[in-house]
């Protein structure tokens, strides 16, 4: 009788599935009235497969050759990063990034945002680094106007960041029709003369992406978030860019150069890149398709593609997976050993350009050493920054990390005439920072401090962050 | 068994691939190919070499599609394994052996000698035989239309529970 019912089950489970087609806009039962929804819980009803998969971005466990879906500590791995970051926050922590679910408790954690409240402390970022980190940013700017959005404090809008990166950053909650949320990419179009309203959805389904995963600044004195892209999308236009604003992130205490940081320009390097070019969205790949009981839908669960070969890169290429995994590793690693050569000639150039300022070198003679210094590690960075970039757009990334090495040289050799020049004609002795701690006390940061301070700020001001946003409803608390 | 259309698995009629619907991009491809007016699936995915092969062969790949099936373990991008590659360019030979291996020689070799690189598969050229373009599940999105489903047989108490 047991076997009998068993195997019964099992037939209809077969039969079942057969009929798993379901009609979602014919029941929906959430209609919003508003384009901009903030609680992604919200939608759960009405897009379980969007939302469940959307919700798995909290999964860690994917691990590539380079990069996964877990926090690394990229310092640790590359400690020549923290003297070509000296005297700006990424010095302090840098990781590799995970999934959208933890943007914000990531972004509380990371050294760069400080610890304001706690030992008297003030805030060291405004409010625009919250920009990218999901829908309560378009409601804020919407309930606050713009300008004083970005003119805040980043610890003033703590307490309402609470929803991480979902469904209204590109989403419009009444049609669920694609529409990044963020107005600094409408207006970096406009300048360039184009239109993000009459983007086709192929279009858009990079854009949503573009909003967030590109090249940006803050405007001195106000904070505005503006992209570099008037002058067009590559790595020297924006550099052209910044040259005609004299725009710098910081001036590097080692070599007092002007330095540009670059933020992570993925969706302008993917351009460069052969699937960007051919029209291949970022949701082609990140986003696939899937079919599941017949019905289609895009995956949520945005990540490498390499963690599901079998609805990204075959969807279009016929190869077996295990060759794809290879080609695309081929590719990295071919930039990759270009980009460790950059990062040792950079770091030894701005220690050694610190030696000539402190041997006598003048003002005049550094000047053409930090020029190259500058353009150097601006093409480093640019480069790097995306974390996708040397699948993305191989050729491009290698062109300008090839750049950044004879930059870098040029100015080595330059650094070695100024140094004559002045009466030293040795070798110029170089630190150990061959660790991340090595590397941090070199450049005169405390860390125990910084972590301490780190710590009590999670304990003490977060949580009340967290229960004043539950008390005003802006939080909906799971449990 | 009977609800299962199980007895549909003996036969040649290419709905019986669709009984459940992880088939139906390929079916609706299939369909409007030019393959579709003559040529059933088994034409080409089974062996012909004798009745043995045929079955053996059906009985083989049907228990691996039921075991996918019934634990959602199939691919997105469906793709044919080597033994099975083996049989649809032998059933290419098979059908058009004038063509290539009189007129042309690609037809001379088999798919295993292909992969060893000595020549190429069939679909290496001809890419769009017969299935279009479409190479995932999704591709052709909404294909459960092309035959009707047949009607649950399961009891409504037994879908209240499983609900």
């Amino acid at each position: 009788m047991v076997v009998v019912f068993c195997l019964g089950l099992l037939v209809s489970s077969l039969m079942e599935r057969r009929a798993e087609v379901v009609s979602v806009f014919n029941n929906k039962r959430t209609v919003f009235t508003d384009s901009i929804v903030a609680q992604n819980e919200k939608f759960k009803a009405d897009y379980p497969r969007e939302y469940n998969t959307w919700a798995m971005t909290e999964d860690t466990s994917f691990e590539s050759m380079y990069n996964g879906s877990e926090a690394v500590d990229v310092l640790e791995q590359r400690p020549n990063m923290v003297i070509l970051w000296a005297g700006y926050a990424f010095s302090r922590h840098y990781n590799t990034p995970r999934g959208h679910k933890h943007a914000l408790d990531d972004m509380r954690e990371i050294l760069r945002t400080g610890s304001p409240g706690v030992n008297g402390q003030n805030d060291m970022q405004p409010a625009t680094c919250w920009t990218c980190k999901g829908p309560d940013v378009p409601r804020m700017m919407r309930e606050m106007g713009l300008a004083n959005y970005y003119h805040a404090r980043w610890s003033e809008l703590g307490n309402e960041m609470m929803n991480t990166i979902g469904c209204s950053d590109c989403h419009d909650a009444r049609t669920m029709e694609l529409k990044p949320a963020r107005p600094a990419l409408y207006e970096a179009w406009e300048r360039a003369g184009k239109d993000v309203n009459k983007a086709t959805h192929q279009e858009l389904r990079s854009l949503v992406c573009a909003q967030c995963h590109t090249e940006y600044y803050f405007v001195k004195g106000t904070d505005y978030l503006m992209f570099p892209q008037d002058k067009g999308m590559t790595c020297e236009d924006a550099e052209a860019y910044y040259d005609e604003i004299d725009f710098y992130d910081y001036i590097h205490p080692l070599s007092k150069t002007p330095i540009l940081k670059a933020q992570h320009p993925g969706y302008e390097v993917a351009l460069q890149g052969i699937h960007g070019q051919r029209g291949v969205s970022c949701a082609d790949c990140h986003m696939p398709y899937m079919s599941e009981g017949g019905v289609k839908f895009t995956d949520h669960h945005i990540m490498s593609p390499l963690a599901n070969i079998d609805r990204t890169c075959q969807t279009c290429h016929r190869q077996d997976a295990e060759t794809l995994r290879q080609n695309v590793y081929d590719r990295q690693m071919k930039a990759t050993e270009v980009r460790d050569r950059a990062e040792d000639e950079l770091a030894k150039a701005h220690i050694e350009a610190k030696f000539a300022i402190d041997n006598g070198a003048t003002e005049a003679e550094m000047k053409p050493i930090q020029d190259l210094l500058r353009k150097s590690q601006w093409r480093w960075d640019y480069a790097i920054a995306s974390h996708g970039a040397t699948f993305h757009a191989p050729q491009e990334v290698t062109r300008l990390l090839s750049h950044s090495v004879d930059y870098a040289q040029q100015a080595r050799l330059l650094i070695a005439k100024v140094c004559a020049k002045h009466g030293y004609t040795g070798d110029i002795p170089l630190p150990d920072i061959s660790t991340k701690a090595k590397a941090q006390q070199y450049i005169g940061l405390d860390m125990p401090t910084l972590e301490t301070n780190k710590k009590e700020f999670l304990e003490t001001v977060v949580p009340k962050w967290i229960e004043e946003a539950k008390a005003n409803g802006k939080l909906i608390a799971l449990n | 068994m009977y609800l299962l259309r199980a007895h549909t698995y003996l036969g040649d009629d290419p709905s019986a691939c669709i009984n459940c619907h992880i088939m139906t991009p390929y079916y609706a491809t299939w369909s409007h190919s030019s393959h579709g007016r003559d040529a059933t699936c088994n034409d080409c995915h089974v062996p012909h070499s004798s009745l043995a092969a045929k079955y053996g062969f059906k009985a083989m790949d049907g228990l691996k599609h039921t075991a996918y099936f019934v634990t959602h373990s199939e691919r997105q991008a469906i793709m044919a394994e080597d033994m099975s590659a083996e049989v649809i360019m032998n059933n290419c030979i098979r059908c058009h052996t004038q063509l290539n291996q009189e007129f042309v020689k690609t037809g001379r070799i088999d798919f295993m000698m292909a992969k060893a690189g000595e020549g190429k598969a069939c679909w290496d050229c001809h890419r769009n035989v017969p299935h279009g373009g479409m190479n995932s599940l999704s591709g052709t999105p909404n294909t459960e239309g092309v035959t009707p489903l047949p009607p649950s047989p399961v009891p409504e108490w037994l879908q209240r529970l499983m609900d």
